[in-house]
């Protein structure tokens, strides 16, 4: 640790390690979600990917302990210069450690009995499971780069927020459905989980760039999300 | 995400040469002193410094001097420069040197005050600031009346100052000098040309080698605080992962020296022992690091003098350090003693904030006040 001292580092004001581990706890957010929609969509076995994602679970949250000192120490050096950046990452840990918990939810629905595999929704939902998971992926690009636009994030924002919409419209539906309630109540749970996470992974951007956010951007109903 | 730019952004070699010309600032202001105290004459001297005859007086000095100045590195680098002049003694100066030990803990003990409506956060807080106070009181406790009675710190530091510059009542040709002598000899002629001569011109030349030492170290310890912080922040964070102990230590050495102050670096812990993020035990041996970190000052200031006096005092400041870490850290039985205490007076100190205050007044304005009117 003496050796840290001395050791010359590209660091961008002690940020780039903090962006890093922030990237890799949304990786884990991601790997948690495509293992619990695995669980529900096909017929993988919900105990043994329980395992894996209650690890990786425990592993964001070590990681969120970790940051939170990390930020702590960068306010005590550095002064208050960063604090809308530190405010930023608070925030932004906040929402990733939420997507981890919302992966656990999907896995619960998986755990309760609800199997959706055999549904006629079924090719559907997985489709749009792989687009929520690379939108994970997009969220990381858009946060490990410094020079990222506001009209990339707003961009960005828009497209999740449009899936959000149209997820709402889903759940809506189900509401004066006349298919029975097993059937409807299930799939407007999970719909109801996808669309916290993609609240989330537009907070994520969002928080990168703009720490304390315009009341009128909450389109998503940010204050829900957990 | 973007974070704000900064003096440390400017090239390396602008940085490099603003940092050596704060230290020549700085190193022109000692010899200021030393110049200004020789002006004086004798007479004058003995009356300046008699109080300090007294140890203990001697003492009380030297924490006022440094709680006033809010820096060990000041202080010490004055009483440098007053040994270099002829004016103070080693022996007598060896106790004010102790004092700023003690004196300099207040900074953080201040800073742990700005926790004080969370009774968690603050315990945590002004027990990681106080530790370092009884620290030090209790080295000095331990160690003034060894030094009085045998003589030991400033026998060692007499030893090795021998051995690099000559023995004491000598004339040492430092280079540095040299190159302050010059703009020494301005000001000098400066304060001579509007009429000043003898005493007035001695006062004036030693308040201005003190404004000059106080604004040169801010800027170098501001300056410092910038172009390392990024390492600052790196290796704390690398501690925090791997715990304390003796690297903690030389880690707070370094992080001191880099700064040039022991209250940056015990600052620093003070919010993160207040949010949980460093444990006391961990925060301890960093503290005790900048102890010996901050000496580096005073040895630096005695480049700048004539007498071999003056980096003997500097070098019983860094073996007065190291001592009371070997008695009081390397001892398993004391390490607890200074954190036992820090932790009790925290838990009176939640339990009635005032206490806390009054302990701050008490320990660093009223009882070396007490020390100075009748012992000195």
């Amino acid at each position: 640790m003496v050796l840290a001292f001395f050791r010359s580092s590209s660091d961008d004001g002690g940020f780039d390690h903090i962006v890093a581990k922030a990237v890799s706890m949304l990786g884990d957010a991601r790997h948690s979600f495509d293992l619990a929609t695995l669980a529900l969509l096909t017929e993988a076995d919900p105990a043994t990917v329980g395992k894996d994602i209650r690890d990786t679970d425990q592993r964001i949250n070590q990681i969120e302990l970790e940051l939170r000192s990390d930020l702590v120490v960068h306010v005590s050096v550095q002064g208050t210069a960063d604090i809308g950046s530190v405010l930023g990452f608070t925030l932004l840990l906040k929402k990733i450690e939420r997507v981890g918990d919302q992966a656990k939810n999907i896995l619960e629905l998986s755990e309760n009995g609800v199997d959706l595999a055999g549904r006629p929704e079924a090719a559907r939902l997985l489709e749009e499971r792989q687009v929520v998971s690379d939108l994970f992926l997009r969220t990381g690009a858009l946060m490990r780069d410094p020079d990222v636009t506001d009209e990339e994030i707003s961009a960005f924002a828009d497209e999740v927020s449009a899936k959000a919409d149209g997820l709402q419209e889903r759940i809506d539906s189900f509401m004066t459905s006349d298919r029975p309630g097993h059937e409807v109540v299930p799939l407007a749970i999970y719909d109801r989980y996808v669309r916290r996470i993609l609240a989330n992974l537009v907070g994520i951007v969002r928080a990168s760039s703009e720490p304390v956010p315009n009341a009128a951007e909450h389109t998503l109903g940010d204050d829900i999300d957990d | 995400m973007t974070v704000r730019r900064s003096f440390a952004d400017l090239p390396a070699p602008l940085r490099s040469a603003t940092v050596v010309a704060l230290i020549y600032v700085f190193l022109v202001g000692v010899s200021s002193l030393e110049t200004g105290i020789k002006i004086m004459g004798s007479d004058t001297q003995e009356r300046l410094f008699s109080a300090a005859e007294n140890p203990l007086a001697a003492l009380s000095i030297g924490i006022l001097g440094t709680v006033l100045v809010q820096s060990s590195s000041a202080s010490t680098s004055v009483i440098v420069g007053l040994v270099a002049s002829g004016a103070l003694g080693v022996d007598d100066a060896v106790p004010m040197v102790m004092g700023a030990n003690i004196g300099t803990t207040v900074t953080n003990t201040l800073v742990s005050l700005g926790h004080i409506r969370q009774s968690g956060e603050f315990r945590r807080a002004f027990a990681a600031a106080t530790v370092h106070d009884f620290f030090n009181v209790l080295a000095v406790s331990i160690l003034l009346p060894v030094e009085l009675l045998t003589g030991v710190i400033s026998s060692i530091a007499q030893g090795i100052s021998e051995r690099l510059v000559g023995a004491s009542g000598t004339e040492w040709k430092s280079p540095v000098k040299a190159w302050v002598k010059e703009p020494v000899g301005w000001l000098q002629d400066f304060w001579g040309a509007v009429g000043l001569d003898g005493n007035p011109k001695g006062i004036v030349m030693v308040l201005t080698g003190l404004v000059i030492i106080l604004l040169a170290l801010t800027f170098i310890t501001k300056t410092m605080r910038t172009l390392v912080a990024d390492r600052v922040e790196r290796s704390i964070n690398a501690m925090l992962s791997r715990g304390g102990g003796m690297v903690a230590l030389l880690l707070g050495i370094v992080i001191t020296i880099a700064v040039q102050s022991s209250s940056i670096t015990t600052s620093i812990l003070i919010p993160l022992a207040g949010a949980g993020v460093i444990t006391l035990r961990n925060a301890y041996p960093v503290t005790l690091g900048a102890n010996v970190g901050t000496t580096i000052t005073a040895l630096l200031a005695s480049l700048a003098a004539s007498s071999p006096d003056s980096l003997t005092v500097a070098l019983a400041h860094a073996t007065f350090n190291v001592a009371g870490i070997l008695v009081l850290y390397v001892i398993p039985l004391a390490r607890d003693v200074p954190i036992r205490a820090a932790e009790k007076l925290a838990d009176v100190a939640v339990e009635r904030r005032t206490s806390a205050v009054a302990y701050v007044a008490f320990m660093f304005i009223v009882l070396p006040l007490i020390g100075v009117a009748v012992l000195g």
